[in-house]
């Protein structure tokens, strides 16, 4: 009774600090134009995708490279059942969990027993294979893919409402669940059991956790993460094609997880907006030189690997760390 | 007093909301997006990189090297074009990620020439073409869903469609190559099943058929499509699908000595590509295939002379279909443009298309069909003959050109003679 005194309070907090974050984005959503609302639904898209690297390799210490497949997965799963089957679109991101979480819990059985760079490995050759199975089966659509079209706004919200105002509140009230519901999860008995099991396995199983099973586990929460990120993704750019899910986007994620921190939920916000942004800063870069397009082309992924190489040396663990260490520095003297 | 000061207030704010007011209405009418007293911006995306862009990303450059010679003589009424060009590598979500730049962050006016049927299909779907009433212009593609005029209701084609091709490929076999075996390879997607149709509504029966997915090509996959043609006795081939799927299909026919009477849909006969590809061109030897423009090699012809002067003198580029094609989208341009009148708007360019499109100079020969109800652009193809260095001469000699629709519509020997070139290559309507 002690400790359910305790814990409501804190519950309460956390859920208002939600509903809070909601209506700020609410209102900026309101105040922006439509490219940046637009660049909104992507970063709530990326926040979620982020959301399963943190949970997977920030808390229970698998190297996944394979993202971006997991969300093909999703992305594919909704788009086939909105298409094949016209349920509405909460079906469609619900099956997007279901079919991913499936899918990562086959893949979780296989990854539990590697580890390190063969775990590195396999989920790279699987990010590289999956999405071009897509051409080789029609119903996939080959490379052009298939469309996603969740359709327009309700008709209620007026005629100033845009369709990429419409993503933006989706992704966003989507991304804000997700990552209530995971912050759950990490501060749960589950979070606890895989930080200890990523801290020293063998500990771990002495005390009682079956390692490979709570592996298991964060492969299949990571994926169906990653999937509902996928769904989103496609909606957002009404498309699923394999092109979308590509091993640069994987690439991409890592670094935005590494950029976060990578086992600190809050600071995926923050990554998802580097994610963002990159591309808007590698084309004023490239318009202040001169109308170089090639130098636009490269120039993204230029800086990506450059950040990623800058953090892992100063910020191991993402920014939001030492800004945490630098306060108590201060707080020390 | 207190009374006197409230009434004062409420004259005071009165005064004040009468002043604003007429203010507000005396403001000047909003200018058109993209608009200024200066200047058109324009967008396109096409492939400038990646796999599909060899040929493709020469037509931005050609596009803006015939704006560059419009605005060196005195532009459009003194309003000078701007083109901005992206890179969308040929994928359909990178199309929609620059489409977007260009709309909502570059704000141009209208897209012209955007490229690709999956690309442009997502993208209007995506960014909402039609919804933001944004025109976009001479699509290079030649799907004919786009010829949906309520689906697409502010995007005009150019290109005859597949579906067109296929009709006119189907009658010439009809009147020349009846008694052959007859095989087909094709795309399975939008671009080789909109001619499957076609040919089937055509009454024209393939021995062997051979679909394909876009991506699959290689010599390896070549090798089977060989081998069951070969198996089959097919003794025309007629292919529908992309360069990159021609050259090992020819390849392969070369190394196996199967050599078939083929016919190439004109998406697939690309020398350039071929020769990018690594296939020697001259495996087109003799190769059929229809085609809308004049060879870019025919100097005797006035677009061809003019636009390959401006070419020299803007773009410095090889002369070849694709510089071609860029130069005429950009001459159909301007028409429309001009056509708009000088008070430009999106709401008046649409317009324009509509209503003056179809007498529009173009360089291909066939007739516009621009209209009210209809966004399509040219109608037919004559059949030509490829030679070992690629370049197309007119099959029999003379260009005969067969004109159709999309539809069930007949396919007709028209005497259509195009509108002649603007002086210099400047358009005055």
């Amino acid at each position: 009774m002690e400790l359910c005194r305790e814990v409501r309070p804190a519950v309460r907090k956390k859920i208002l600090l939600f509903i809070l974050l909601g209506w700020v984005l609410l209102i900026i959503g309101d105040r922006v134009d439509e490219l940046r609302v637009y660049q909104g639904a992507q970063i709530a898209m990326y926040t979620i995708a982020l959301a399963s690297i943190v949970l997977l390799t920030g808390y229970s210490g698998q190297v996944s490279l394979g993202n971006g497949a997991m969300m093909a997965v999703g992305g594919y799963a909704a788009a086939l059942t909105l298409n094949n089957l016209q349920t509405p679109i909460w079906f469609a991101f619900l099956m997007a969990i279901i079919a991913s979480a499936i899918f990562g819990a086959i893949l979780g059985s296989a990854a539990a027993r590697l580890s390190g760079p063969y775990l590195a490995g396999t989920t790279l050759a699987l990010a590289v294979g999956l999405p071009a199975i897509a051409n080789q089966f029609s119903f996939l659509g080959g490379e052009p893919g298939i469309l996603f079209d969740v359709g327009f706004p309700p008709e209620r919200f007026g005629e100033e409402f845009t369709q990429y105002k419409w993503f933006f509140w989706i992704s966003s009230v989507i991304a804000l669940v997700a990552l209530y519901i995971t912050s759950n999860i990490l501060s749960s008995r589950f979070g606890r059991t895989w930080r200890a099991v990523r801290g020293n396995a063998l500990a771990a199983e002495l005390a009682g956790v079956n390692s490979s099973r709570m592996k298991i586990l964060a492969f299949t929460i990571s994926s169906a993460l990653a999937g509902l990120a996928g769904a989103v993704f496609a909606m957002n750019i009404s498309l699923v094609a394999p092109g979308a899910y590509s091993l640069a986007l994987s690439f991409a994620l890592v670094t935005g997880a590494v950029l976060a921190g990578i086992s600190s939920l809050p600071g995926v916000g923050f990554g998802a907006l580097i994610l963002v942004a990159i591309p808007e800063i590698a084309d004023a870069i490239a318009g202040s030189l001169g109308s170089a397009d090639k130098l636009n082309n490269y120039l993204p992924g230029l800086i990506v690997s450059v950040l990623l190489i800058l953090s892992v040396i100063y910020t191991p663990n993402g920014p939001g760390e030492n800004l945490r260490k630098l306060l108590h520095k201060k707080h020390a003297k | 007093m207190i009374r006197k000061t409230g009434g004062r207030r409420t004259w005071f704010v009165a005064a004040l909301l009468a002043a604003g007011s007429l203010f507000a209405t005396s403001l000047p009418v909003q200018a058109e997006t993209g608009v200024s007293s200066r200047e058109i911006k324009l967008g396109i995306t096409l492939p400038l990189t990646g796999a599909a862009s060899p040929g493709y990303n020469k037509i931005g450059n050609a596009l803006d090297a015939y704006f560059k010679y419009v605005n060196d003589n005195g532009g459009v009424y003194g309003r000078k074009i701007k083109l901005i060009q992206k890179n969308d590598e040929y994928s359909p979500q990178l199309s929609i990620a620059k489409t977007n730049e260009l709309i909502l962050k570059d704000k141009v006016f209208a897209l012209v020439g955007p490229l690709g049927t999956a690309n442009f299909t997502a993208v209007h779907k995506s960014v909402g073409i039609a919804r933001r009433k944004v025109p976009a212009l001479f699509l290079n593609t030649g799907f004919s869903g786009f010829a949906n005029k309520k689906s697409y209701p502010t995007s005009f084609t150019i290109l005859p469609s597949y579906a067109m091709e296929a009709k006119i490929v189907a009658q010439f076999i009809k009147e020349n190559l009846s008694d052959k075996k007859l095989g087909l390879v094709y795309q399975n997607d939008e671009f080789g099943i909109d001619a499957l149709g076609a040919f089937k509504d055509a009454g024209v029966k393939f021995d062997v058929s051979i679909p394909y997915t876009s991506g699959t090509q290689s010599a390896a996959t070549a090798q089977t499509w060989v081998s069951q043609l070969a198996a089959g006795g097919a003794q025309v081939v007629v292919f529908f699908g992309v360069t990159s799927a021609t050259a090992p299909l020819l390849a392969v026919s070369a190394a196996a000595k199967y050599a078939p009477q083929w016919i190439l849909g004109s998406v697939g006969s690309d020398p350039l590509t071929l020769r990018a590809l690594g296939v020697p061109v001259a495996v087109l030897n003799g190769a059929l295939t229809p085609a809308g423009n004049p060879s870019p090699n025919d100097t005797s012809d006035e677009y061809i002379k003019q636009f390959q002067e401006i070419n020299e003198k803007y773009n410095n580029a090889d002369f070849d279909d694709y510089v071609l094609q860029g130069m005429n989208i950009g001459l159909m341009t301007v028409q429309a443009l001009r056509a708009a009148g000088k008070s430009l708007t999106r709401a008046k360019l649409i317009r324009a298309m509509e209503t003056k499109g179809s007498s529009f100079a173009s360089v291909a020969y066939s007739p516009l069909g621009y209209s009210r109800t209809s966004n399509v652009g040219h109608t037919g193809y004559y059949m030509a003959v490829m030679d070992a260095k690629g370049d197309r001469k007119p099959y029999g000699g003379s260009v005969v050109l067969y004109t159709t629709d999309s539809g069930k519509g007949p396919v007709v020997k028209s005497n259509f003679k195009r509108p002649a070139m603007p002086a210099k290559g400047l358009p005055t309507n």
